[in-house]
């Protein structure tokens, strides 16, 4: 892993949740697994203060612990490619939004906000925000729905059960308690007393029966979405919406037969497609045309399927490995027309499509007057986009330069890396300067804020119209301006993140299918 | 393979007691069209086989027909293959010692080395190497034969200032010269980037119109493709090419349309080359929409130092 990397959990970490959460973190990703009292003497803090840390790190699944060299000491780790997941709220949120409604939404957002929790517990503070969101009189009202919700969302594997610590032999809790939950009831959704709940919104005690149950998010499940997204638009624009459409069924039939974060998918018949397709909607246009459009995305150069058998009308695999190579080739590419020109680009796509290839040959075949392709191909070079090899004509030792030639490729796992690399240093900038402009402005921001929340406290409490203009004016002209200033950019840098995010989200899975 | 031609049908001794007794008529007779066969040789391009002879000249009998060649043969003039069950003959360039009348030795070293290179012609430093003669010597020579108009040199577009030598009369080779894309040794970049325009504009334009095709993805597909033949006719009606340009040459500018990601390449049953446009995967990643995604800067770029993304300009810049 690289100092990047850690650089950016570390920064991630501390806008989440302060700069001692992020300086316990950055400690654990520095040195791996470690007991409390190491972090305590080697960042100094309080050894209450480290214990809250690594509490608040495990409670959001940042961190695990286990059993270090000597088993009664814990030691703890962090899971750095969790903490990237903080980045990704806003998109964990607008999926839940528009699969699940606002409710579902709403449930989300508890969660996140808590790391884990029990259902009742974060049903009933869903209800309460729904009800000041709605004006209603009682939240009650809305009980079942979010109970509905839940239970989709644990359906659809959005949700997970937290694994409880296992009870040892001899009933008393072991030193360092090993959490684990039972295959079948990960995802075996609550069965929940509404009236208890209500009971238990007025603040007395009832038992809705979920006591010991916690849950927590299943971000897996959340990254499969986006994913599938990302294979989705993918075909959709390479050959139409039908295509993509297609794609979208053929991911939803792997499901059911292969593990998710699987390579390849098992054989998917023909056949069975078609029925889903059919009973989907009978009318589809797709239908008359469907193998016609499977011979097309198996024939087109991103390699997303691969036919397999004849049985069944032919069968299909869905091959996660290719697509995701010539996704990030393709990433990678685009990345390369922004920074050196769409003629580099060419270069480049020459070099990966000859696996080797002098510079002569370059310029020929990418019809680039020689000195631009030369400076290209070494620019390229130079930021390792590109490696060269050397090949010795002859195998004396002292050859001299002309006795050898140089051959240019792409290792594309390199590259990946490398771009990944410097997308947690452009992410490290953005988040850097966001700080910075709110920070320089952060008087006036306060002020904003509190002149907004006593305006509308007095709205609430009926205020005349003068009364809240003079309120208003507490701002001038200039702040005002100024604010809103502030404000766009602030906006316009958080925006750069999520940007990068996904450039980081799409790199990082095609290591992670390549490297398996 | 230059062979001499065997006179199979007669034998000399046999073309003694044959043939009239050869005259003072018969001799200037084989003169004339020993010249006639020579100009028909260096018109034509390709190999040319007896009956193309017996075309020019049908009265020619077998046997002067075999001393013409021979005659020719000695002179260095031609160059005999064989074609099947034909023979067939092609013009050369004869590589007389006669052509540099008065040459010493190392005139001839050079001159042979100079001719063997052939229309890719050899570079002058390759060229002393293998005759070993010094600088000024091998200049002297160059000189001598250049303003003899035995050889000349021509500008390489290998390499700026790359000058490479070869005999006067013959043409460069395309590698040497760069065929359609080079005026003069400079590469025409512009020429081939407005060709490599126009080629997608064409793919494209067959694209969009196939867009609410109606009979499923294969035929869309199909009739978005064009044929590297179809492409040229195009970019020839176009006009916009001052020089005439070859279906290869629409080839190579389609290839590069291939390599800019924009189309796809498929070769048919029949081994014709089809393009066609493609749309890339992805729209361009979100990294190129943040400034430090496309920084110039961004190795030298951290949070101490004078580079950084507190007072970046860049950043400021784009803030705006
Ligand atoms: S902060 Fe500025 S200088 Fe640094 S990488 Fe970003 S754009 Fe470049």
């Amino acid at each position: 892993m690289s100092i990047q990397f850690g650089k950016v959990c570390s920064l991630i970490l501390r806008e989440h949740f302060g700069e001692i959460v992020g300086k316990v973190g950055t400690d654990l990703y520095k040195w791996g697994q470690k007991p409390l009292m190491s972090v305590v003497s080697s960042t100094k803090l309080s050894v209450e203060k480290v214990r809250q840390s690594l509490c608040i790190l495990v409670q959001y699944g940042l961190a695990t612990f286990s059993a270090g060299r000597s088993d009664r000491i814990a030691e703890y780790s962090l899971l750095p490619e969790k903490v990237f997941s903080l980045l990704r709220y806003p998109r964990y949120l607008y999926l839940i939004k528009t699969k699940f409604g606002v409710e579902a939404e709403m449930l989300m957002e508890e969660f996140l906000k808590a790391g884990f929790g029990s259902a009742s517990r974060i049903i009933i503070r869903a209800a309460t925000r729904l009800k000041e969101k709605k004006e209603l009189e009682d939240a009650s009202t809305n009980f079942p729905l979010l109970r509905d919700k839940f239970v989709s969302l644990v359906n659809k594997q959005y949700l997970m059960r937290c694994p409880a610590p296992e009870k040892t032999e001899d009933g008393k809790p072991s030193l360092i308690p090993k959490l684990t939950v039972a295959e079948n009831q990960l995802y075996l959704p609550p069965t929940l007393n509404i009236k208890a709940l209500t009971i238990l919104d007025e603040g007395n005690p009832a038992d809705a029966g979920d006591e010991g149950v916690y849950w927590r998010i299943n971000f897996d499940r959340f990254h499969q979405d986006f994913r599938d997204q990302i294979m989705v638009t993918a075909i959709s624009r390479r050959i139409d919406e039908n295509g993509g459409e297609i794609i979208r069924l053929l991911l939803q039939l792997m499901y059911i037969r292969t593990e998710a974060w699987a390579q390849i998918s098992n054989p998917i018949p023909f056949t069975e497609l078609r029925d889903t397709l059919r009973k989907q909607d009978p009318q589809s246009p797709i239908l008359q045309h469907l193998d016609q459009y499977l011979k097309v995305i198996e024939e087109d150069s991103s390699g997303f399927i691969t036919r397999v058998g004849d049985s069944g009308g032919g069968q299909y695999c869905i091959n996660m490995r290719k697509s995701f190579e010539a996704l990030a080739w393709n990433c990678v590419e685009n990345i390369i027309v922004e920074r050196f020109g769409s003629k580099a680009a060419r270069i480049f796509r020459l070099v990966k499509d000859r696996k080797f290839i002098e510079q002569e040959k370059i310029q020929q075949i990418a019809m680039i007057p020689a000195r631009e392709a030369k400076q290209l191909t070494y620019r390229l070079l130079q930021e390792n986009f590109l490696q060269i090899q050397e090949l010795r004509k002859s195998m004396a030792q002292n050859a001299g330069p002309n006795k050898s030639f140089f051959l240019f490729h792409v290792d594309l796992e390199e590259v990946a890396r490398m771009v990944l690399d410097f997308s947690y240093k452009a992410l490290y900038n953005a988040t850097t300067r966001r700080e910075l402009e709110s920070e320089e402005n952060r008087r006036l921001i306060e002020k904003k804020n509190k002149v907004d929340s006593i305006a509308a406290n007095m709205r609430l409490q009926g205020a005349a119209q003068e009364q809240l203009d003079e309120i208003e004016e507490m701002m001038a002209p200039a702040e005002v301006e100024l604010f809103t200033k502030v404000m766009n950019r602030v906006q316009k840098l958080s925006e750069a993140e999520l940007h990068l995010e996904q450039t980081i989200f799409l790199m990082q899975l095609f290591l992670n299918y390549s490297t398996k | 393979m230059a062979t001499r031609v065997k006179q199979e049908p007669v034998s000399p001794t046999s073309r003694d007691v044959s043939s009239p007794p050869p005259g003072v008529n018969h001799n200037s007779q084989i003169v004339e069209r020993e010249q006639r066969i020579l100009n028909l040789l260096q018109k034509s391009t390709k190999a040319i086989s007896d009956k193309e002879i017996l075309l020019e000249i049908p009265d020619l009998s077998p046997q002067d027909r075999a001393t013409i060649i021979n005659n020719l043969l000695q002179k260095g003039f031609l160059d005999v293959f064989k074609q099947g069950e034909k023979l067939v003959y092609k013009f050369k360039e004869p590589s007389c010692p006669s052509k540099i009348k008065g040459a010493d030795n190392e005139e001839k070293i050079v001159y042979s080395i100079i001719e063997k290179a052939g229309n890719k012609g050899i570079w002058t430093r390759d060229l002393r190497v293998e005759c070993n003669l010094d600088q000024t010597t091998l200049n002297k020579i160059l000189k001598k034969l250049e303003s003899e108009k035995v050889i000349k040199a021509v500008k390489s577009v290998a390499a700026a200032r790359k000058k490479v030598y070869m005999l006067y009369s013959l043409e460069p080779d395309s590698s040497v010269t760069g065929g359609a894309w080079y005026n003069d040794q400079d590469f025409e970049a512009e020429f081939v980037d407005v060709l490599n325009q126009q080629c997608y504009r064409f793919l494209h334009q067959k694209k969009e119109a196939v867009k609410n095709c109606k009979d499923g993805p294969i035929v869309a597909q199909n009739m978005a493709s064009a044929s590297s033949k179809d492409v040229w006719k195009y970019i020839s009606e176009l006009g916009i090419s001052k020089v005439q340009l070859a279906v290869q040459d629409i080839e190579t500018i389609l290839n590069t349309l291939v390599y800019d990601g924009k189309a796809e390449r498929s070769v048919l049953a029949d081994g014709s080359l089809m393009y066609r446009a493609v749309e890339s995967l992805l729209p361009p990643p979100g990294i190129v929409r943040t400034p430090c995604g496309v920084c110039p800067i961004l190795k030298q770029c951290s949070d101490i130092g004078s580079i950084n993304p507190n007072n970046c300009v860049y950043m400021t810049e784009w803030l705006e």
